[in-house]
C-alpha cells in the first residue's frame, strides 16, 4: 500500500505545486503548533508530576470553605490530625505551612519565602540536602534549638556559596538560627520556598482547636486515586461538621496534585475550555487541509479513473492520497513543534509575571516527553483526518462515468453532501471556538476595566511583616504602624501614605460578620466580609470615595475604640433602605480579639479585594483603624513625588531606622501589582484571542474555499438552469438559501456548544449572561457574513459567465 | 406562408483572448420560420454550436441584429433574455444536462418553476403531459442516475417541451447515444415537429440532418449552404 513509488509520486506532486504545498503545510503548522503548545503549556501548569522520584503520587490536602478551595496550608491542625488518622490509601504523610521569614545579615534584612515543615518534608520528595542534613523529629519539638535548612539561592546570595555554611548562624525573624543544611539548586518544594524552618506543634496543639493550620502532603498508595481520597475527605469532613457545627460549619478538605492546587477556583472549567478550543482548532485546520486535498482529488479524478481502469487496487489509491497527507502533516508537525518549542521558551518569562511572588518551581516550559508524544498523536490524527476526505472521494467516484465524461451536468450527490458537511463542520467549529474564545477575551477586558476603588496611578507599594517575637503586644504593632506612616510622609519624595492590612486588589481574610438585630440560625448563615485594618487617613489618601458619614480620624485612635467603616456594597446588602451610620456590626469569627460590637461611622465605595474577575471581587468589605486592631502584615502605598528608586531607598531607610530586622518586600508600583492580578488570565485571554483569530482566518478561508469549490463544480448546473430561463437573482437566492441552511445547521449546535463553554467561562470571570449574549450575537453575525459572502461572490462569478460558457465549463 | 420566427442579420461573434482574436461567426444572416425543422451542420469548430447559443440567447453577438418573433433581442437585458429563454425556447443538450439531485418529475418541472404565472397544479399537469409525450411518465420518481442514456435524453426532451416553447433548440441530441436510442430520440423530434413544433438542431450526423426540412451548413463561421429537403432530394 505504502509503496516507495507512491511516496516519490506524492513528493513529485507536492513539489509541482509549491504554492499549494506551502499553504497546506502552513495551515497544518499553525494548527499543530498552537495545539501542541497549548497542550504542553497546560500539562506543565496543571498536570505534570513534580520532578521528584514518586512525584506522580505526591498530593496536597488543604482546606475548603463552603466549596471554595484554599491552598498554602489552611487546614486546622485538629482537622488534619483526624484526616491523617482516618484516611486510607496513603503510604506517607507530612505537614507544611507556607509563610515568610525576615532574614537579617550584614547587608540588612531581607524577606524570603519560607516553609514551616514537618521533619519528613524532604523525604516526601526523596531529596537530600547537598550540604549538612535535613530535619529530624528532635528539630520539630517545641523548645528545640532554632535551626533552618536554606535553599541554594539563599546560600549563594547570603553566604556567597560558602561551603562551610553548615552550623553558621543567621537571624530569622529576629531569632538566631543555625543553618543545618543546604538544599540543591532548583529545589523550592512545596511551591517557592527559599528557607525551611521546623514546624513545631505540640501534641496538645494537634488535638485542640484554634491552634494553627497547615497543609497535608501525602503519597498515594498504589491503586488509590485522587478521587478516592477526595471521597474519603468529604465523608470525614462531613462527620466533623456534624460533631462540631460551631467550628466546622462549611469547612471541608480537598486533595489535589501540587500544580492543580495552585490553579485556583474554576480551573477545571478553564482547562477544559482551553483543551476543547485547542482540539477544535486542530480539527478546523485539518478540515481545511482535507478540503484542499479534496479539491486536488477532484482535479485529478480523470487520472485516478485511468489508474482504476489500468487495474490499480483501491487500497493503493487511498495509500497514495495518504502519502500526501502524511508528508504535509509531518512537515507541518515538525514546523509546529519547533514553533511551539520557541513559544514555550518565551512563555517561561511571561509566566513569571503571573504571581505576585516567585513563580512555582515546576513552571519549566519546553519540549519534554509529553510534548513529543502529544505531537506524534496529533500528527497521526491529522494525517487520517486530512487523508480520509480525498480517500472517501476517491473510493466513491464513478470512474467509468469520469472516463466517459458523463459527469457533465450537476454535482454528484455524494460530493454535494460532502461539501455541505464540510461547510457545516467549519461553521460549527468556528462558532464554538469563537464564542468560547471571545467570552474569555471580553471577560478579561471587563475584568481589567473594573474599578478596584483606589487611585493606583503613581503609587509605589510594599509589604512589611512584623516579627511576632518582637511585636508581641497590640500596642507595639499599633505604634509601629503609626510611626511608619508618619515618618514616610515626612519625606520629601513621598506624598500621601496609606497603610492597609490589604490594599484594594489584595486578597484578605473574610470572617463571618453579624449585624445587630439580625438573627442567625447557625454558623453557616452569617455573612462574610473582607476585614481590613488601616491607618487613619488611608482610605481618602488612596482615593476610596466617601459615600456617607466620615472617614477615620484621630477620634478613632485607641485600642479600646470600636468604630468601623463599611463599603456601600455592605450597606446595600445588610442595611438596605436604612442609614447605616450609627448601626452596629461585629466580627463573629474569633479574631484573637473579644468579639465586640463595632459602630459604623462611615460608608465608602466598594473596593475589590483580590482579583477583579474572581467571585470574591463582589464581597463587601469593612475597615477598622489599625490603632484599634493592629496586625502583623501590612501593605504600604506611597504616592511618589520623586523617582521610584528614591522612594524605595527612603522606605528602606525609614524601616531600618525603626527596626533593622524588618525588610520591605514585594516592592512594586500599584499599577504593576494590579496588572499581576490579571496577568495569568490576561495571558490565557491572549492565547484565546490568538486561537480566535486563527479560527476566524481558517474558517473564513475554509468556508470560502469549500463554497467556491462547490459552486464551481456546479457551474454547468447553473448554466443549465440559466438556459432553462432561471434569472440570475433566482439562482443567487437559491445558493444563498442553501448557504443559510448550512449556516443554521452549523451555527445552532456551534452556538450551543460554544455558549456552554462561554457560560462556564463567564461564571469563572464573573461576567453576566448579557456579555455572553453579546458575544454570541457578534460571533454569529461575523460567521453569517463569512458564509453569505463565501456564497455570494463565487455565485456572482459564475453568473458573470455567459450561459453558453457555463454549459461547456469543465 | 409561415411567419418568420427567427431573423438573424449580419451576426458576428468574436472571442477575445489575451493574444488571439477568434472569429467564430462572420456575417451570418438567416431566418427560421414558425414550424420549420432546421438542421445546422458542419465540421467541428465551424461555429455551429456558437450559432445555436446565439439563437438560444445563451450568448450575445459581437455585431448584427437578431429578431425573435416580433421583438429585437439583440440588445436586451440579462433578465429579459432569461425570461425569453424560459418561455420561448426549449433546449436539448448532447450530454442531457439533467440535475442529478432532482428526480425526473422535478427536472421536467424545473423551467416551469421559474415562471410566476403558473400554479403548482398547472405545473404538475404540464409535466405529466410532457412526460406522456416522451413516454417517461412511469419513471417520474426516478433519478437521472437510474436511467439509461436514451431515457435521460427523453426526459431532457420532455423538459424542453414542457413549457410549450416557440422553438426547440437541440445541440447534438444524439451525440451521446447509441444508434437505437438515437433513432428513438430523432423519432420523438419528428413527432414533435409533426405536431407543429419549430426545431433547430445542431448535428454532424448526416442521418439526423436528413430528417430536417431544411439543412444549413456552416464552415469557418459562415453559412455556405442553406437547402430545403426538396432541393436536397432534387440535387441527389
Amino acid at each position: 500500500m505504502f509503496a516507495l513509488q507512491d511516496f516519490n509520486y506524492a513528493v513529485r506532486l507536492l513539489l509541482k505545486r509549491p504554492g499549494f504545498t506551502a499553504l497546506t503545510i502552513l495551515v497544518m503548522a499553525v494548527g499543530l503548533g498552537l495545539s501542541i503548545y497549548l497542550f504542553s503549556f497546560l500539562n506543565t501548569m496543571a498536570y505534570k508530576p513534580l520532578p521528584f522520584k514518586d512525584g506522580e503520587s505526591l498530593i496536597v490536602i488543604d482546606k475548603s470553605l463552603n466549596g471554595l478551595e484554599y491552598n498554602g496550608g489552611n487546614l486546622e491542625f485538629y482537622n488534619y490530625q483526624v484526616i491523617r488518622e482516618q484516611l486510607k490509601g496513603i503510604t506517607e504523610h507530612s505537614l507544611y505551612s507556607d509563610t515568610s521569614a525576615n532574614v537579617s545579615g550584614r547587608d540588612g534584612a531581607r524577606r524570603y519565602n519560607a516553609t514551616e515543615a514537618d521533619h519528613n518534608l524532604f523525604q516526601m520528595t526523596r531529596t537530600k540536602p547537598i550540604l549538612g542534613r535535613d530535619f529530624t523529629v528532635e528539630d520539630t519539638k517545641v523548645g528545640a534549638e532554632d535551626v533552618a535548612v536554606i535553599g541554594y539561592d539563599l546560600w549563594q546570595n547570603h553566604f556567597a556559596g560558602d561551603p562551610q555554611v553548615v552550623n553558621q548562624t543567621i537571624r530569622v525573624d529576629g531569632k538566631t538560627t543555625r543553618v543545618i543544611g543546604v538544599m540543591p539548586e532548583g529545589y523550592f518544594f512545596p511551591r517557592n520556598a527559599e528557607i525551611w524552618l521546623p514546624m513545631r506543634i505540640s501534641q496538645e496543639d494537634m488535638v485542640q482547636r484554634n491552634t494553627g493550620s497547615g497543609g497535608g502532603i501525602v503519597h498515594l498508595a498504589p491503586g488509590t486515586s485522587l478521587a478516592d481520597i477526595n471521597n474519603q475527605l468529604t465523608t470525614i469532613m462531613k462527620r466533623l461538621e456534624q460533631e462540631y457545627p460551631k467550628t466546622n460549619a462549611g469547612i471541608g478538605a480537598h486533595a489535589a496534585s501540587f500544580p492543580m492546587s495552585t490553579m485556583g477556583g474554576g480551573s477545571n472549567i478553564f482547562l477544559t475550555s482551553m483543551y476543547v478550543v485547542s482540539v477544535l482548532l486542530l480539527l478546523l485546520a485539518s478540515i481545511n487541509v482535507g478540503n484542499l486535498l479534496l479539491s486536488r482529488a477532484v482535479e485529478r479524478s480523470k487520472e485516478t479513473a485511468i489508474r482504476v481502469a489500468l487495474g490499480a487496487p483501491r487500497a493503493r489509491l487511498v495509500g497514495q492520497m495518504l502519502w500526501e497527507s502524511t508528508i504535509i502533516c509531518t512537515v507541518g508537525g515538525v514546523v509546529g513543534l519547533l514553533v511551539a518549542a520557541w513559544a514555550l521558551e518565551v512563555t517561561e518569562s511571561i509566566t513569571a509575571t503571573f504571581t505576585d511572588d516567585k513563580p512555582f518551581f515546576w513552571w519549566k516550559f519546553g519540549i519534554d516527553s509529553y510534548t513529543v508524544s502529544i505531537s506524534l498523536i496529533f500528527v497521526i490524527s491529522t494525517i487520517l483526518i486530512t487523508g480520509l476526505l480525498p480517500a472517501w472521494k476517491n473510493s466513491g467516484a464513478d470512474f467509468n462515468a469520469v472516463l466517459r465524461d458523463g459527469t457533465r451536468g450537476a454535482l454528484g450527490k455524494k460530493a454535494g453532501r460532502l461539501n455541505r458537511v464540510l461547510v457545516i463542520s467549519e461553521v460549527f467549529l468556528s462558532a464554538c471556538v469563537l464564542i468560547a474564545a471571545c467570552s474569555m477575551v471580553v471577560g478579561t477586558y471587563i475584568a481589567n476595566k473594573r474599578d478596584y476603588g483606589a487611585d493606583i496611578e503613581n503609587v509605589l507599594t510594599a509589604k512589611v511583616r512584623l516579627i511576632e517575637a518582637n511585636y508581641n503586644t497590640r500596642e507595639k504593632r499599633a505604634q509601629f504602624a503609626k510611626r511608619l506612616h508618619n515618618e514616610l510622609e515626612n519625606n520629601v519624595g513621598i506624598g500621601d501614605v496609606a497603610i492597609f492590612s490589604a490594599l484594594p486588589g489584595e486578597y484578605t481574610w473574610s470572617p463571618t460578620i453579624a449585624v445587630e438585630g439580625t438573627e442567625y440560625i447557625n454558623e453557616n448563615s452569617y455573612p462574610r466580609a473582607n476585614y481590613i485594618v488601616l491607618t487613619p487617613g488611608s482610605l481618602q489618601k488612596i482615593g476610596v470615595q466617601l459615600r456617607s458619614g466620615r472617614y477615620f480620624d484621630s477620634s478613632d485612635d485607641g485600642l479600646e475604640k470600636r468604630t468601623v467603616i463599611i463599603t456601600d456594597s455592605f450597606a446595600d446588602k445588610y442595611f438596605a433602605g436604612q442609614d447605616p451610620v450609627g448601626k452596629r456590626i461585629r466580627v463573629a469569627e474569633i479574631d484573637g480579639d473579644e468579639p465586640r460590637w463595632l459602630t459604623v461611622v462611615g460608608v465608602v465605595e466598594h473596593t475589590i479585594q483580590g482579583q477583579s474577575f474572581s467571585p470574591s471581587s463582589k464581597t463587601p468589605s469593612i475597615f477598622r483603624s489599625i490603632t484599634q486592631a493592629p496586625r502583623f502584615n501590612m501593605s504600604i502605598a506611597m504616592r511618589m513625588k520623586a523617582d521610584d528608586a528614591i522612594v524605595i531607598r527612603t522606605l528602606r531607610k525609614v524601616l531600618e531606622q525603626i527596626d533593622p530586622d524588618l525588610p520591605a518586600h514585594l516592592i512594586k508600583t500599584y499599577e504593576e501589582k494590579i496588572a499581576r492580578n490579571t496577568a495569568g488570565i490576561g495571558f490565557a485571554s491572549k492565547v484565546f484571542l490568538l486561537f480566535a483569530i486563527v479560527a476566524l482566518i481558517l474558517a473564513s478561508s475554509g468556508i470560502y474555499g469549500v463554497m467556491t469549490n462547490t459552486i464551481s463544480q456546479r457551474t454547468q448546473e447553473i448554466g443549465v438552469k440559466r438556459a432553462l430561463g432561471a434569472e440570475d437573482s433566482h439562482i443567487t437566492r437559491e445558493f444563498i438559501w442553501a448557504g443559510v441552511k448550512q449556516l443554521l445547521w452549523g451555527v445552532i449546535p456551534g452556538t450551543l456548544a460554544g455558549g456552554s463553554l462561554g457560560y462556564a467561562l463567564g461564571l469563572m470571570m464573573s461576567t453576566g449572561t448579557d456579555v455572553l449574549g453579546m458575544v454570541i450575537v457578534s460571533v454569529v453575525t461575523v460567521i453569517a457574513i463569512v458564509v453569505l459572502t463565501a456564497t455570494f461572490l463565487p455565485t456572482k462569478r459564475v453568473l458573470m459567465m455567459e450561459p453558453s460558457l457555463a454549459l461547456r465549463y469543465e | 406562408m409561415s411567419e418568420v420566427l427567427i431573423e438573424l442579420k449580419g451576426i458576428k461573434k468574436v472571442f477575445f483572448t489575451e493574444e488571439v482574436e477568434t472569429h467564430a461567426l462572420s456575417n451570418i444572416s438567416l431566418t427560421i420560420n414558425q414550424g420549420e425543422y432546421v438542421s445546422i451542420s458542419g465540421p467541428s469548430g465551424c461555429g455551429k454550436s456558437t450559432l445555436l447559443s446565439l439563437i438560444g440567447l445563451l450568448d450575445t453577438s459581437t455585431d448584427g441584429n437578431y429578431r425573435l418573433g416580433q421583438h429585437d433581442v439583440s440588445d436586451i437585458s440579462k433578465q429579459e433574455r432569461a425570461r425569453i429563454r424560459n418561455k420561448e425556447i426549449g433546449f436539448i443538450f448532447q450530454s442531457f444536462n439533467l440535475i442529478s439531485d432532482l428526480d425526473v418529475e422535478e427536472n421536467v418541472e424545473l423551467p416551469l418553476t421559474y415562471r410566476k404565472d403558473l400554479t403548482k397544479e398547472q405545473r404538475k399537469n404540464m409535466v405529466r403531459e410532457a412526460l406522456d409525450k416522451v413516454d417517461m411518465a412511469h419513471r417520474a420518481k426516478h433519478f437521472p442516475s437510474q436511467l439509461s442514456g436514451g431515457q435521460q435524453q427523453r426526459v431532457a426532451v420532455a423538459r424542453a417541451i414542457a413549457g410549450n416553447p416557440s422553438i426547440i433548440l437541440a445541440d447534438e441530441p444524439t451525440g451521446n447515444l447509441d444508434s437505437k436510442n438515437a433513432d428513438a430520440v430523432m423519432e420523438l423530434l419528428d413527432k414533435l415537429h409533426a405536431e407543429g413544433a419549430t426545431i433547430c438542431m445542431v448535428t454532424h450526423d448526416p442521418r439526423s440532418a436528413e430528417r430536417a426540412d431544411r439543412s444549413i451548413e456552416v464552415l469557418d463561421g459562415q453559412v455556405i449552404a442553406d437547402q430545403s429537403k426538396q432541393s436536397r432530394t432534387v440535387a441527389a
